[in-house]
């Protein structure tokens, strides 16, 4: 029994038939066909799900697509705006935060979600806030050089 | 070395964009019109006769297109051959008579939607005797145990036991070390375990394939080598190679695991059946249960050695616990590794258990013998009141190219080693690991366009960087500025034939292999552009996109007019190949130091300083060497600290899934600091040499003596887990 809903994904809405179990991450890949969001464990464990919801990192595989109406959802797809870049993404292409770019788009999501809330995070800060999005090739090591260098150019673009 | 404009900078991944942005196309981002999805059925038991299987019921399910047993294979399917893990691995597509490990497919079901196939999977009664397994490779040898696969012989072992469950063994000796022992002052026996562990990459194992009605297949997948996924289609499934195209997509990592055989195979038999195209996508459940996981390692090492700390024999007896299938054994002579011991007596045994198959994890093997090798040399060190360092500066060979003292100084000298400070329950590790690069078959075809830009083709996968790579060196030889350079995979059936992503190889053969074709250019450029400025050949210079006179700037030519001279000249448009094979490749090391701090309560290691050495040769991207030894780096040491793949007695496993197999986090860790050493090896391309594998290998044994610096205990067995500690403490503390 499928049943019509509306998601509103990067400020665009989608109008889409689910079943009441359909998880929010399958309505995002198979249904909007945004497919930068990745399954990587389909138990909440590696963050390569992650999406925003209302600015918030959550993990789109343990998440029903019912419960996401309502709320204003990115994905990875809409953060460049007018073709610009995000500064995370500008730093994860120029210091090497990525390499073989599965765990990429949920990882600069949820590094998006700490700089708007803490634009100046210390190197702990970012380390714990990127604990959920499981990282196999880089040792995480270019991921948080890259994301102290957003906070930096963010904080002199102000 | 000539200075170098684009070699040795921090050229960013050309992939970048797409991967910062979710534009990247994976496997599992196609849906093509009619496709299904297929899903497995797996046993619950790792040892088991099956009795009956019917399939009726799922069958029924309305939406099921498909459902595929070994007895449908009949005729057409005999065995699943996978040679791509070093290694010639014989086993049924699907379990039909015996069970021999959890999670072994029975049945492949292939529906309208994945839930759908879901539904039927459970709908298929399978009933089943189930037997006693064997999970230890330490039982699986003794002469009573079980026989896992039928016509096993048991083995004649070098320390005279009879082993039974043995897949095949490595031997290698050299000298005579009885001898080597009887002139030893001090001898040292040991036994160290390391448990199987998995790669891990984030993106599960995952293939589409689809056949046309004359019998034609296309398979997209996620693999370190599309040729390697091409052959083994061809072999498992008696098509003929060009008949089957196999179509790299981006590789969301691999790590040693993706080299075919796991979905692939399955994902073409349904697509056969079905006449539609079939996706198969593996769970995380299912990487734990049926993949290709590093095999794990049981031990025992004796070091003989001199008062004055020279080695002079070692001896191994290993047990690789392999599973059903695989291969450790071949790794048992690291041993030996980079040291000058000249006697030298090794024995390693494939040991069939009841677990899942194995196969490569960076450095296959690599991890788990160097653990016991450098552990040992540490407790060795420690014995004769040697430093750790010193006493490998002391055993090390030397050689023409290789300078391993060097890359050990060179990370000491970092941390200020021999003047370091600790403080309460911390302490210092050390340890070094070798790999030699692979050499394998490498072709690529680069053509200078009518813009002067530069396209380089071929049918390499590209994971850790290797496109910037052949971009930089195609850039470099020709002359050109490497936003100019355009690097295009193939499939099977358009790309020349492409070596593997793995083995440390790809920038040493393709690398080689690019140089060779941007070489052809720049000599047909160089013909042309001594016409056009009335120049000897010998007089002219290849750089920033333009053909220029030494000595007199103005004189030049861009290369977009040599480009388009050219067209128009007797010899044609301007391109050029290259192939390299099997040349002498190059052994380096990766050495590493780590400190941490253990909480004697607790038990708990927390890692404050992980920094490594490696000779890379020479880095074509700094960046890229950068990440390899970083990600390495971590692999190694999370092996020592967090990952094991643990067994109930009864053969399941307890841990299938990231929550309890646990992956360092960002929190996990300290900054990882890298010391890059550049020696030239003269086959390299401007010298480089493989950097993929060598980081991952000294990292048990490096935390290892942390710890035992840190608290004075000699932890035998990986991971050294919170509880391993404690115990260790406890039985220092009660004087054992």
């Amino acid at each position: 029994m499928k049943s019509p809903i509306t998601l509103q994904i990067n400020g665009q809405d989608y109008d889409i038939f689910i079943e009441g179990r359909t998880r929010l991450l399958d309505a995002i890949r198979e249904q909007c066909d945004l497919t930068g969001v990745k399954e990587g464990c389909s138990t909440g464990d590696c963050g390569a799900c992650t999406v925003l919801a209302d600015g918030k990192p959550i993990a789109s595989c343990m998440t029903f697509a019912m419960a996401a109406q309502g709320k204003e959802l990115m994905t990875i797809e809409g953060l460049a705006q007018n073709g610009q870049l995000h500064p995370l993404q500008e730093e994860f292409i120029e210091q090497g935060g990525l390499q073989c770019g599965i765990c990429t788009p949920g990882m600069i999501l949820s590094a998006k979600a700490l700089l708007d809330e803490n634009p100046n995070p210390t190197t702990d800060e970012i380390r714990f806030a990127l604990a959920g999005n499981l990282c196999r090739c880089t040792g995480y090591q270019k991921i948080i050089e890259a994301v102290v260098a957003a906070s930096e150019r963010q904080a002199q673009s102000v | 070395m000539t200075d170098t404009a684009v070699i040795g900078q921090r050229v960013p991944r050309l992939d970048a964009l797409d991967k910062v942005t979710g534009r990247a196309k994976y496997t599992s981002d196609l849906k093509l019109s009619g496709m299904l999805y297929g899903t497995f059925l797996r046993s619950p038991h790792a040892h088991a006769i099956i009795k009956r299987i019917d399939t009726s019921k799922a069958e029924a399910v309305p939406g099921v297109k498909a459902v595929l047993t070994q007895a449908k294979l009949a005729g057409k399917v005999a065995k699943l051959v996978d040679e791509a893990h070093g290694t010639t691995m014989d086993f049924l597509a699907f379990a039909d008579t015996k069970v021999k490990y959890q999670g072994e497919k029975i049945a492949a079901v292939a529906a309208i939607s994945r839930d759908i196939a879901e539904e039927a999977v459970r709908l298929i009664e399978v009933e089943y005797e189930v037997l006693p397994a064997l999970v230890d490779s330490r039982d699986a040898v003794r002469s009573d145990a079980p026989i896992i696969h039928e016509g096993e012989k048991p083995v004649k072992a070098a320390n005279g036991e009879t082993l039974r469950n043995v897949l095949r063994s490595t031997d290698r000796v050299e000298g005579d070390v009885a001898e080597g022992f009887a002139k030893s002052d001090q001898i040292f026996e040991d036994t160290y375990i390391v448990p199987r562990a998995h790669q891990s990459y984030i993106e599960p194992q995952v293939a589409v394939a689809e056949v046309d009605p004359s019998g034609k297949v296309t398979c997209w997948t996620s693999t370190q080598s599309i040729f390697g996924v091409r052959n083994n289609l061809s072999r498992c499934l008696d098509i003929p190679p060009h008949k089957i195209n196999v179509i790299g997509m981006t590789i969301g990592g691999g790590f040693g695991a993706k080299f075919g055989g796991v979905v692939d195979v399955y994902a073409v038999l349904l697509a056969q059946l079905t006449g539609h195209p079939v996706k198969i996508v593996y769970t995380r459940e299912e990487e734990f249960l049926d993949a290709r996981p590093a095999p794990g390692l049981v031990m025992t090492i004796k070091t003989g050695v001199r008062k004055d700390g020279k080695i002079l024999a070692r001896q191994a007896f290993a047990l690789w616990d392999v599973g059903v299938q695989g291969s450790g054994s071949w790794a048992t002579p690291r041993v030996k590794g980079v040291y000058d011991i000249p006697n030298i007596d090794v024995h390693g045994y494939d040991i069939a258990t009841n677990k899942p198959p194995t196969g490569a994890y960076r450095a296959p093997g690599g991890p788990q013998a160097s653990f016991a090798s450098e552990a040992q040399l540490n407790k060795i060190a420690n014995a004769l009141g040697i430093d750790p360092v010193d006493f490998r500066l002391l055993n090390m060979r030397e050689g023409r190219e290789v300078d391993f003292k060097q890359t050990i100084r060179k990370v000491a000298e970092k941390v200020d080693w021999w003047n370091r400070e600790k403080g309460p329950n911390e302490g210092w590790g050390v340890a070094i690991g070798e790999w030699t690069n692979g050499n394998g078959p490498s072709s690529a075809v680069c053509t200078l366009q009518e813009d002067g830009s530069v396209k380089v083709f071929s049918g390499l996968m590209d994971i850790t960087g290797t496109d910037t790579a052949m971009a930089q060196i195609a850039a470099e030889v020709v002359g050109v500025s490497v936003d100019r350079v355009a690097v295009t995979r193939g499939d099977t059936n358009s790309a020349p034939i492409a070596v593997a992503s793995g083995g440390s190889q790809v920038t040493f053969s393709m690398g080689n292999a690019v140089r060779r074709a941007a070489v052809e250019i720049r000599e047909r450029v160089v013909e042309i552009a001594a016409d056009l400025l009335e120049a000897r050949p010998d007089d002219l210079d290849l750089r920033d996109n333009k053909v220029s006179v030494k000595g007199a700037p103005d004189r030049a030519v861009t290369l977009g007019d040599v480009a388009k001279a050219a067209s128009k000249s007797k010899g044609g448009p301007i391109s050029g190949k290259g192939s390299f094979a099997n040349e002498p490749s190059a052994t380096t090391i990766a050495a590493l130091i780590v400190k941490a701090e253990v909480d004697p309560i607790t038990g708990k290691v927390t890692l404050r300083r992980i920094v490594q050495s490696l000779d890379c040769g020479k880095a074509i991207n700094p960046m890229a060497v950068e990440g390899q030894m970083e990600g390495g780096a971590v692999q190694g040491v999370a092996w020592g600290l967090w990952e094991q793949m643990a067994y109930a007695p009864d053969g399941r496993m307890l841990n299938p899934g990231f929550l309890d197999y646990h992956l360092p986090t960002a929190a996990d860790l300290p900054a990882i600091e890298t010391v890059l050493v550049e020696i030239p090896t003269d086959n390299g391309p401007f010298g480089a040499k493989g950097v993929g594998e060598p980081p991952i290998t000294p990292g048990i044994a490096a935390l290892q003596l942390a710890i035992a610096d840190a608290v004075g205990i000699d932890l035998h067995q990986a991971p050294f887990t919170p509880e391993r500690v404690r115990a260790a403490l406890r039985e220092k503390a009660n004087g054992n």
